[in-house]
C-alpha cells in the first residue's frame, strides 16, 4: 500500500488526489474561500442596511437588484457551499477511514469526483455574478413564479435564458447535490465495509454515526428538490408551466418541494457538529460521553422525524390551517431528541475533570449560543406567533444563533481539536482565545439585537426601511449600526485564525501523536497519518469513550488497548 | 420602548400574551440550561486535582434527570399548542359575513396593493366593485368591524404583513385567500410585503386607514359617486 502511493506528481499528490485526507483539505480550504465570498457579501449588505444610501468601502454604491442578490448569494453560499464542504465533505473525510481504522474511502475515485463537481459548481455560482442582469435576487429559497421568468422575460431565447443568474443558480445547487450525493454514498458504504476488526457498531464513535445519519436524511430529502430544480430550470429556459399559475402550475407545488428538503438540510448540517461536540466533550471532561447508545438513537429519531416538520416554513403561506397543527406538533417533538442530545453532552461535564483547552472553548460557546437558537425556535414553532414573526428579523436572529454556533463554531472546534493530527503541527493557543472570545463577543453583537428589530415587526429582504415608519425609527436603526460594527468585527477576528493556522502549519511546534489524550483510532496513528494511515492496522478492544476506567491507571484506555492492565 | 408596534386589532393581544407566556417558557429553560452548563466548568475542573467519575449515563439514577427534563420540555410545549390553539383558528379562519362587515379585495402586483371596493350592493365580484389602483390610495376600514379581504396576486409571491394588526398572509397568484382584521383604533397602519419580490420590494408598502364609521361612509359614498360609470373588476 506505502510503495504504491509514493513518487507522485504533484498533480496527483495536491490536485487529482484520491487521498481521504487530501480530499478532505480541499472541501475546507473551498469551504473557507466561499465563506469568505459569503462574509463580503454580508459586509456588503450590512454595511447598507445600517448607513443605507451611503456609499460603501471596497464596493461602492449598493442598488436594490444587487442588494437583493447579495442577500440570496450569501445565505446559498452560507448553506450549500461552506456549511455542506466543511461539516459534512471534509470532517467526513478526514475522520471516517482514520477513526474507523481503514486506509481511505471505499470509492476514492468518486470521492476526488465529487470535489471536482462541487468545485465546478461553486464556479458556476460565482459566475452567475456576471451574466446580464446578475445574481439572482429573490431569496435563497427561490420562490416561482419570480424565480420562473426566464423564459417570459428572455423568451424565446434558449441560451440566454440558460445563462441567466436565476438559471446558472438552480444548476449550481444542482451540481453541489450531486457532488455531496457522490460523497454521502461514500461515506455509508465505508463505514458499513472497511470498519477495522472488531469496530462493531457500537464501538464506532458518535461522530460517525451522526455524519453517517445526516448521509441518510440527505439522500431521503434531496430527490425531490433535484427533481423539483430541474422542473424549475425547465419553467424558465423550455418554458414549461409547473410553477406559473397562467401556464397552469402553482408555485406551492415548489414551497412543498423546496422544504421538505429544505428542513431535513437544517439537520445534515447541525448533526457532523453535534458529532464534534461528542468527540470533544468526553476527552476534555475526561468522562465517558453520558448515554451513548440512547445518543445515537435520538439521531436516528431525529432523522425520522426531520422530514415531519417541513411545512413549519409555509405556516402563512396559505395551506390549510388545520394542516398547521400537525407541523407544529412535528417540530415540537423533534426538539425533544435534540434537546436530549445536548443534555446529554451537559451531564458529561458532571463529575467530570475539565480541562478548559481550546477546542472545548469552542464546544461550550457553541452549546451556549445554541441554546439561544433552540429557544427563540420555540416561538417560531408556535404556528399562531409564527404569523406575526415569519419573515420578521426576529427569524434571522433565530436561524443565524443555529446556524453560526453550528456551521462556524463546531468547524473551529474541530479544527483547533484536529488540527495537531492532520498536521503534525501545534496552534497557538494564545491567538486561539482571542479568536474564540471575539468571535463570540462579536457575533452576539451582531444578532442578539436583531431579536428586538424582529419582534418590532422589521421584515427581512428590505434594502431601504425608510417607507416603513415602525422601523425606520430609534432605537431600531441604531440597532442596525451596532449589528455592522459587530459584523465587520467579526469578520476581521476570523484574521486572526487565518494567521494562526498559516504560521502554525508552517512554523508551529512539533505536535506529539496523542495531544489531548483521546481514545479514538485517529489518535492512535502518526501525526500526520501517512498515505493509508495505519501500519499496521488497529483491532478495536473496547467503545470509543473509555475515560477515566476505574481499574485503568490512565486515565484514557485507547480503542486498539486489548487488555487494561 | 415597548417591544410590540401598538397593537389596534381584536386578536392582536392574543399573539402578544402568547410571547410573553412562551418567553417565560424559555427564559425557565434558558436559564437552568446555562447553570447546568457551566456550574460543572467551576466544581469539576482539572485544576481541583481530583479523577473524573467512571459515569456512561446508562443507570436510571443517572439519566432519570435529562428523562424529567425532555418531559418538562415537552409539556411546556403543548401548553403552548394549547394555549395558541384556539387563537390559530381565530385568525385564520373567516367569520361569516355579516351585515356590519366590510368586504374588500386585496391584490398584490409588482410592487403596490391594490383594494377592490365591493360598491354600493356591498357584494364583492358584482359588477359594481371600485378597484383602486393607486401607490397614493390607502385601504379604507372602519374601525370595530371585521374586515374580510380575498388576498390574490397577479404575478409573483407577496406577503401581505399588517404588523399593527398581528396579521400576515401570503399571496400566492393562481390562489384566493380569505382572511380577516377587526381595527379597534383609528390610525394609519403600513401594510408591507414580506415575500421578496423583485427590484422594488422595499417599496412596496401602503397604509390601512383605520376610520371612524362616518368617515368611512363619506368616503365609500364620495367613492361610489365618483365611479358612477361601473367598473369592473372580474
Amino acid at each position: 500500500m506505502e510503495n504504491l502511493h509514493q513518487n507522485k506528481s504533484f498533480w496527483s499528490k495536491y490536485v487529482f488526489s484520491t487521498d481521504h485526507k487530501t480530499i478532505g483539505t480541499q472541501y475546507m480550504i473551498m469551504g473557507m474561500i466561499m465563506a469568505g465570498v459569503g462574509g463580503y457579501l454580508a459586509y456588503v449588505f450590512r454595511y447598507n442596511l445600517a448607513f443605507p444610501g451611503k456609499s460603501i468601502p471596497f464596493y461602492g454604491m449598493l442598488g436594490p437588484q444587487a442588494y437583493n442578490a447579495f442577500v440570496t448569494i450569501h445565505g446559498m453560499i452560507m448553506v450549500f457551499w461552506v456549511g455542506m464542504p466543511v461539516l459534512l465533505s471534509a470532517l467526513g473525510n478526514y475522520l471516517i477511514p482514520i477513526m474507523i481504522g481503514s486506509d481511505d474511502m471505499a470509492f476514492p475515485t468518486v470521492n476526488m469526483l465529487s470535489f471536482w463537481i462541487f468545485a465546478v459548481s461553486a464556479l458556476v455560482l460565482i459566475a452567475s455574478f456576471f451574466v446580464p442582469g446578475g445574481a439572482f435576487g429573490g431569496g435563497w429559497t427561490m420562490y416561482p413564479p419570480f424565480s420562473a421568468q426566464g423564459y417570459v422575460n428572455h423568451n424565446p431565447n434558449f441560451f440566454t435564458a440558460l445563462f441567466s443568474g436565476t438559471s446558472l443558480l438552480i444548476l449550481a445547487v444542482a451540481l453541489e447535490l450531486v457532488a455531496m450525493l457522490m460523497g454521502g454514498i461514500n461515506f455509508l458504504v465505508t463505514t458499513i465495509n472497511k470498519r477495522a476488526k472488531g469496530m462493531t457498531p457500537w464501538r464506532i464513535p458518535v461522530i460517525i454515526w451522526f455524519i453517517n445519519i445526516a448521509a441518510v436524511i440527505f439522500m431521503f430529502s434531496v430527490g425531490p428538490l433535484v427533481a423539483g430544480a430541474f422542473m424549475l430550470l425547465f419553467d424558465n429556459v423550455l418554458g414549461t408551466g409547473f410553477y406559473d399559475p397562467h401556464r397552469g402550475g402553482d408555485p406551492m407545488l415548489w414551497e412543498h418541494l423546496f422544504w421538505f428538503f429544505g428542513h431535513p438540510e437544517v439537520y445534515v448540517l447541525l448533526l457532523p457538529s453535534l458529532g464534534v461536540l461528542a468527540e470533544i466533550v468526553p476527552v476534555f471532561s475526561r468522562k465517558p460521553l453520558f448515554a451513548y447508545k440512547t445518543v445515537i438513537y435520538l439521531a436516528l429519531l431525529s432523522a425520522f422525524l426531520s422530514v415531519l416538520v417541513w411545512a413549519h416554513h409555509q405556516f402563512v403561506a396559505g395551506i390549510d390551517p388545520r394542516m398547521a397543527t400537525f407541523f407544529s406538533i412535528g417540530t415540537i417533538l423533534i426538539s425533544i431528541p435534540f434537546a436530549g442530545i445536548f443534555l446529554s453532552y451537559m451531564a458529561t461535564l458532571w463529575g467530570g475533570s475539565i480541562r478548559m483547552k481550546l477546542p472545548m472553548l469552542w464546544a461550550i460557546g457553541f452549546i451556549g449560543l445554541f441554546l439561544v437558537g433552540g429557544l427563540t425556535g420555540l416561538f417560531l414553532g408556535s404556528n399562531t406567533f409564527d404569523i406575526y414573526a415569519h419573515d420578521t428579523y426576529f427569524v434571522v436572529a433565530h436561524f443565524h444563533y443555529t446556524l453560526f454556533p453550528d456551521i462556524f463554531f463546531g468547524f473551529f472546534a474541530a479544527f483547533y481539536y484536529w488540527f495537531p493530527k492532520f498536521t503534525g503541527k501545534e496552534l497557538n493557543a494564545k491567538l486561539g482565545k482571542w479568536h474564540f472570545w471575539l468571535t463570540f463577543i462579536f457575533f452576539n453583537g451582531v444578532f442578539f439585537l436583531l431579536f428586538f428589530n424582529g419582534l418590532a415587526g422589521q421584515h427581512r429582504r428590505i434594502n431601504d426601511y425608510s417607507s416603513f415608519s415602525l422601523i425606520s425609527r430609534e432605537p431600531y436603526q441604531t440597532f442596525e449600526q451596532i449589528a455592522t460594527v459587530c459584523a465587520i468585527g467579526l469578520m476581521l477576528s476570523q484574521f486572526i485564525f487565518l494567521y494562526n493556522f498559516i504560521t502554525s502549519f508552517r512554523k508551529g511546534k512539533k505536535a506529539v501523536k496523542n495531544p489531548w489524550e483521546s481514545t479514538t483510532l485517529e489518535w492512535q496513528s502518526d501525526s500526520p497519518p501517512p498515505h493509508g494511515n495505519f501500519n499496521p492496522y488497529p483491532e478495536v478492544h473496547r467503545g470509543a469513550y473509555d475515560y477515566s476506567l476505574p481499574e485503568a491507571k490512565e486515565d484514557f484506555t485507547p480503542q486498539n488497548v486489548p487488555n487494561v492492565n | 420602548m415597548t417591544i410590540f408596534p401598538e397593537n389596534v386589532s381584536t386578536y392582536g393581544q392574543e399573539i402578544d400574551n402568547l410571547f410573553w407566556l412562551i418567553l417565560v417558557f424559555a427564559a425557565i429553560a434558558f436559564f437552568i440550561s446555562l447553570f447546568v452548563l457551566l456550574y460543572p466548568l467551576i466544581k469539576y475542573s482539572s485544576k481541583n486535582g481530583k479523577r473524573a467519575e467512571y459515569i456512561t449515563g446508562e443507570k436510571r439514577k443517572h439519566y432519570k434527570w435529562i428523562t424529567y427534563a425532555l418531559v418538562a420540555l415537552l409539556l411546556s410545549d403543548f401548553v403552548i399548542l394549547y394555549v395558541e390553539h384556539d387563537t390559530w383558528g381565530n385568525i385564520e379562519s373567516v367569520p361569516a359575513i355579516s351585515k356590519n362587515d366590510v368586504h374588500v379585495g386585496i391584490i398584490a402586483r409588482q410592487w403596490n396593493w391594490i383594494f377592490v371596493y365591493p360598491g354600493p350592493d356591498g357584494v364583492l365580484g358584482t359588477r359594481d366593485d371600485v378597484v383602486i389602483d393607486s401607490m397614493n390610495s390607502s385601504l379604507h376600514v372602519p374601525i370595530n368591524a371585521n374586515v374580510i379581504f380575498e388576498l390574490r396576486s397577479t404575478d409573483v409571491i407577496h406577503s401581505f404583513f399588517l404588523a399593527n394588526a398581528r396579521l400576515k398572509q401570503d399571496a400566492l397568484p393562481g390562489r384566493t385567500v380569505m382572511r380577516w382584521f377587526n381595527i379597534t383604533k383609528p390610525g394609519k397602519y403600513d401594510i408591507s410585503c414580506t415575500q421578496i419580490c423583485g427590484i422594488l420590494h422595499s417599496k412596496m408598502r401602503n397604509y390601512v386607514l383605520a376610520e371612524t364609521p362616518e368617515q368611512y361612509k363619506h368616503f365609500t359614498d364620495s367613492l361610489y359617486n365618483a365611479n358612477k360609470v361601473v367598473t369592473s373588476s372580474k
